[in-house]
């Protein structure tokens, strides 16, 4: 099997306005995808990342103190998966959770580092 | 100490423009900057990515072959790091050897655990 890594994006519009119980809702079907996914023995890892961020461009020279993506394409988090093809990956992804709050999710299959 | 996630975006056209020569001396820097943070005991880990793209649009169902990210921010890889400030996290990202490359490094703070 190959890994697969999904990056998160866009959906901090709405997180920010939920009530704490449609949060702790929307966390627990968070859990039961990579608990399914975990017991399928195909989950590696995932993380969430804080909205604040800088950019380093111009050859690391100019540090600009936010992410330059915005909106739709701020990176929110993460996933590793395992999968036997990227369309496979593309299919376990559509039932990532993130999709209840206005998320996309883009698929990209790991290369080997040299 | 946190983790934070440096996300190396764009440069793609540059690193097709090299000779295969340049593209693995380039790549011993990489391993090189690796190397060095993970004698630090500061490399949690990372990963390169192939550029094909499948992107599922909010909703769930339509999938396009396109990143919502411009090509030049197209994410060409990752990797998790621990520091104590996001301004110490900055500073480690400054080696980054793509820099060197026309990429852009985005550095975000990896969201505490138990939340």
């Amino acid at each position: 099997m190959k890994e697969f890594l999904m990056l998160i994006r866009g959906g901090q519009e709405k997180y920010n306005s939920v009530s704490p119980e449609d949060m702790q809702k929307h966390m627990e079907h968070w859990q039961q995808w990579m608990g399914g996914l975990a017991k399928e023995e195909k989950l590696v890892g995932g993380q969430p990342l804080m909205n604040e961020g800088n950019t380093m461009t111009e050859g690391g020279k100019k540090v600009t103190d936010r992410p330059f993506a915005e909106g739709k394409e701020l990176v929110g988090g993460y996933l590793l998966i395992k999968a036997n093809s990227l369309d496979e990956a593309t299919e376990i992804a559509k039932g990532c959770p993130s999709f209840e709050y206005d998320c996309s999710v883009e698929v990209r299959e790991i290369a080997p580092m040299a | 100490m946190k983790q934070f996630m440096f996300l190396f975006k764009g440069g793609d056209d540059v690193w097709d423009a090299k000779s295969p020569e340049e593209q693995n001396a380039h790549m011993e820097k990489w391993m090189q900057w690796i190397g060095q943070m993970a004698e630090q005991e500061k490399y949690v880990g990372g990963e390169r990515l192939y550029p094909a793209v499948k992107n599922i649009h909010p909703g769930g169902t339509k999938v396009t072959d396109r990143s919502f990210a411009e090509a030049k921010e197209l994410v060409g890889g990752y990797i998790i790091v621990l520091a104590e400030t996001i301004d110490e996290a900055t500073e480690m990202a400054k080696g980054c050897p793509g820099l060197q490359w026309e990429s852009s490094v985005e550095v975000r703070e990896v969201w505490p655990e138990d939340v």
